[in-house]
């Protein structure tokens, strides 16, 4: 058996939600697949089962199959990292499960996920593409200085390389999605500093003294009188 | 099922959790029919991560207010179960379709009606006083409060009347945040003071106080936040007078031969059979839209206008809520020190309308009053709320740690009058797919309301500004930046009571003038729609009511 690449792992909570399909059998060259960004804007909504009106809140499954090739997977989650890399004692995007989630976002059967999808699916293969011109490699097999000058170019609002418009309304959309699949995690918790769904008996605690404090010299700075 | 009861309680909500409640604490029999489904509060997925949810929980249209949202069934639309709208108007119709129906998910804001919401038209002119004054209803407040459980505080403000002794619980502390809005309010006269709300803040009756976690809206199965399943259903059944009937749409009200109502008419959802329940008096709280409906098509002995339309009332003034809102940042609230700020997951501080006396003075050029709803902090990260990002890598992480708890949401509810473009009807058309007919809407606002929302828009900049921030959110013109009708889920009015018979439904209990025993326990009856959020006014008048009727019963006179 192949050893899984980290994009592939899959984190705890699948044990929970009931994937249908797996698509470890697809192919990996992204090469083969010629222009797929050429479909930008023209692929056609995935038709599959939803959520319904009343799912077993307590043992939630996804009831969609993932419809991400290979190839996608693995440019997703390049780019995910590249968006949320690891460091200062943070996992990146991907070993915390972001491109099985940004995958399991666009195969959802809603008319927003797959506007999402229709984005996201000829964006990832047009990254493949400005690699391949760019430096000779699909985008994940790209030296960080060819991803990055392609991320300079569609990164930032205001500073878009003409005519990458499509690419840079892509690139947001699939920063949004890391962020937030990111920051809902227990390790996206820890880093953003969320410590709350902590329940306790007893009156509600309210801010420590040190944030009470720190607010008061606050409002105090700006001439304000606390209350 | 027994043959007949002493009451046909419609709806299983506020309206007729309460009504229920009260007769079978009288000692009167109740059949209470609910067209959704049965619905269990232990089922609720109190700590349950989003994480763990498709798509992190996110609205769909299968579940519009999130996965863990307590509605099962229902939503913004119903299969088989449509409405209309009338050519150019938009209107939103929530339908919960369960046991308890919108008290499963309410945010359980409980602000009671003032003096002047009484008696709106005394004060300029407009819409219609209502047949009671607040000093009739506040006897009642009082008792309805004590016995859902409302934390809060007596502000003492204009308008914004205080609860007897002993009644609120009390509310949980402000937040830094909360403290921060408060210090900018101050210079300019907006006070940000204790909001009140149907969540417990110490032990009562089964019930348990909030244990600082867990979205009000998905339910609440430790019985916290109020709503009717964990509460007032619970307590008529344990009298043993209380049925509960899910699946039975009801679709007419029955007359006998003397005009006396004797039940109702009502499809078995399950079978699709059409039954028949019998009672001494009938109690409608569908819901301000289902029990216009259902009297829109109770055409006994051809009257084609249907119930307690005499006066031709059944569906006129509609109103809902006025909604608006900002967004805004403040670098000030950066790099805080971090704590738990989910607090009672909901408002904490609130800003209540402060000017009246400027209206009063004739100094705006809107009649009514508005209240902001406020939310910010340390909340649990969503799935939807990384939309206003750039660049990426180590200087998009720094980026959003120092954002995090500095955003704060302003959220306008307001006062709307009612108006001759707004009302339901039935479609002479379209039914759904039991063969009932069903309702047509026409909503338009006027410049009473959209001035409104300038002002909101005015005050919030200049609290902003007070304060340092800048706004996230484009301020639109009120046309565009108003909600659309229904979508604030407090629309109200459509069978108004009133001190006659020539222009209203019902009398001042709900007791409807063309039929003595029936009666209306929800927000049909509202005469006018303050903004100070229903719920807590249909519960006091359900209460009000439901002593009504049972002493009627005692006395043999149903």
């Amino acid at each position: 058996m192949e050893k899984l690449l980290p994009e592939l792992v899959e984190v705890d909570r699948r044990t929970t939600l009931r994937w249908f399909a797996v698509f470890a059998a697809a192919p990996l060259a992204a090469c083969g697949e010629t222009a797929r960004s050429a479909m930008w804007g023209g692929l056609k909504p995935i038709s599959a089962p939803t959520i319904g009106r009343n799912p077993d809140m307590l043992k939630p499954t996804v009831p969609w199959p993932l419809t991400m090739t290979r190839a996608e997977r693995v440019a997703c989650a390049a780019l995910s990292d590249l968006i949320l890399p690891a460091g200062a004692g943070a996992s990146s995007a991907s070993q915390v499960g972001v491109p099985a989630f940004i995958d399991e976002w666009i195969s959802a059967p809603y008319e927003t996920q797959q506007a999402h999808r229709a984005l996201i699916v000829p964006g990832l293969a047009w990254l493949d593409e400005e690699a391949m011109k760019r430096g000779g490699s699909t985008f994940a097999a790209s030296t960080p200085a060819v991803q990055a000058s392609i991320a300079d170019d569609i990164a930032y609002a205001g500073k878009v390389k003409p005519g990458m418009e499509k690419p840079a309304a892509f690139f947001a959309r699939m920063r949004s999605l890391t962020l937030g699949a990111y920051y809902t995690t227990p390790e996206g918790w820890k880093q953003i500093g969320y410590v709350g769904n902590r329940p306790y008996t007893g009156p509600y605690k309210g801010p420590t003294p040190e944030a009470m404090a720190d607010i008061k010299r606050r409002v105090e700075a700006m001439g304000l009188t606390f209350v | 099922m027994a043959d007949t009861y002493d009451a046909v309680v419609v709806g299983s909500g506020a309206g007729g959790g309460m009504s229920a409640y009260m007769l079978t604490q009288a000692g009167a029999s109740v059949l209470m029919l609910e067209a959704g489904s049965d619905y269990d509060p232990n089922t609720t997925p109190m700590l349950n991560l989003q994480y763990n949810a498709p798509l992190r929980g996110t609205s769909t249209p299968d579940k519009p207010f999130g996965y863990y949202d307590a509605t099962v069934g229902g939503g913004w639309d119903v299969p088989g179960e449509p409405y209309t709208t009338a050519k150019g108007s938009n209107f939103m119709w929530y339908r919960t379709r369960m046991l308890g129906g919108r008290t499963n998910h309410w945010a359980r804001n409980s602000f009671r009606a003032g003096p002047y919401d009484f008696k709106p038209k005394t004060r300029d002119g407009l819409g219609f006083d209502w047949p009671i004054s607040y000093e009739d209803l506040e006897p009642w407040y009082d008792r309805a409060e004590k016995l859902v459980g409302v934390y809060g505080a007596n502000t003492g403000l204009e308008n914004h009347p205080s609860a007897g002794p002993g009644v609120l619980h009390d509310p949980p502390a402000f937040r830094v945040w909360e403290h921060f809005l408060a210090a900018g309010g101050k210079p300019l006269g907006i006070p940000v003071v204790p909001a009140r709300r149907a969540v417990l803040t110490r032990n009562m009756d089964s019930r348990l106080a909030c244990y600082w976690a867990s979205p009000c809206g998905r339910g609440c199965s430790i019985g916290s936040a109020f709503q009717s399943t964990t509460s007032l259903i619970p307590w008529a059944k344990k009298t043993g007078k209380l049925t509960v009937q899910t699946g039975a749409m009801v679709y007419e009200v029955v007359l006998d031969a003397k005009g006396k109502a004797s039940g109702v008419r009502y499809i078995d959802k399950a079978s699709g059979a059409h039954r028949e329940a019998k009672g001494r008096v009938v109690v409608l709280a569908a819901s301000t839209g289902e029990t216009a409906r259902i009297l829109l098509n109770s055409k006994p002995n051809g009257r084609s206008e249907g119930l307690a339309n005499t006066a031709g009332q059944v569906g006129r003034n509609l109103t809902d809520t006025v909604g608006a809102s900002l967004s805004a940042y403040f670098p000030a609230l950066e790099g805080r020190p971090i704590y738990n700020e989910d607090g009672a997951m909901g408002l904490h501080a609130y800003i209540p309308f402060w000017q009246y006396k400027e209206v009063a003075a004739g100094k705006f050029d809107f009649p009514r009053g508005y209240h902001m709803e406020i939310g910010g902090g340390f909340g649990e990260p969503g799935i939807g709320g990384f939309d206003s990002y750039d660049g990426y890598g180590a200087g998009l992480r720094a980026e959003v740690n120092k954002r995090y708890g500095a955003r704060i949401g302003f959220t306008q509810r307001g006062e709307m009058i009612p108006n001759d473009k707004t009302f339901c009807e039935l479609d002479p058309v379209a039914k759904d797919k039991y063969g009932i007919p069903v309702l047509r809407f026409s909503f338009a606002w006027s410049d009473h309301e959209l001035n409104q929302v300038k002002h909101f828009q005015n005050a919030v900049k200049q609290l902003v500004d007070k304060l340092g921030g800048r706004l996230l959110t484009e301020v639109l013109p009120p046309q565009k930046a108003i909600s659309t009708g229904g979508e604030i889920i407090h629309e109200v009015g459509t069978a108004r009571m009133g001190n006659n018979a020539k222009d209203s439904s019902t009398d001042s209990f709900g007791r409807t003038w063309d039929v003595d025993n029936l009666y209306l326990a929800d927000g049909a009856v509202f005469c006018s729609n303050p903004h100070k959020n229903p719920t807590i006014t249909i519960l006091t008048l359900a209460m009000r009511q439901g002593d009504h009727i049972a002493a009627r019963l005692a006395k043999g006179e149903l």
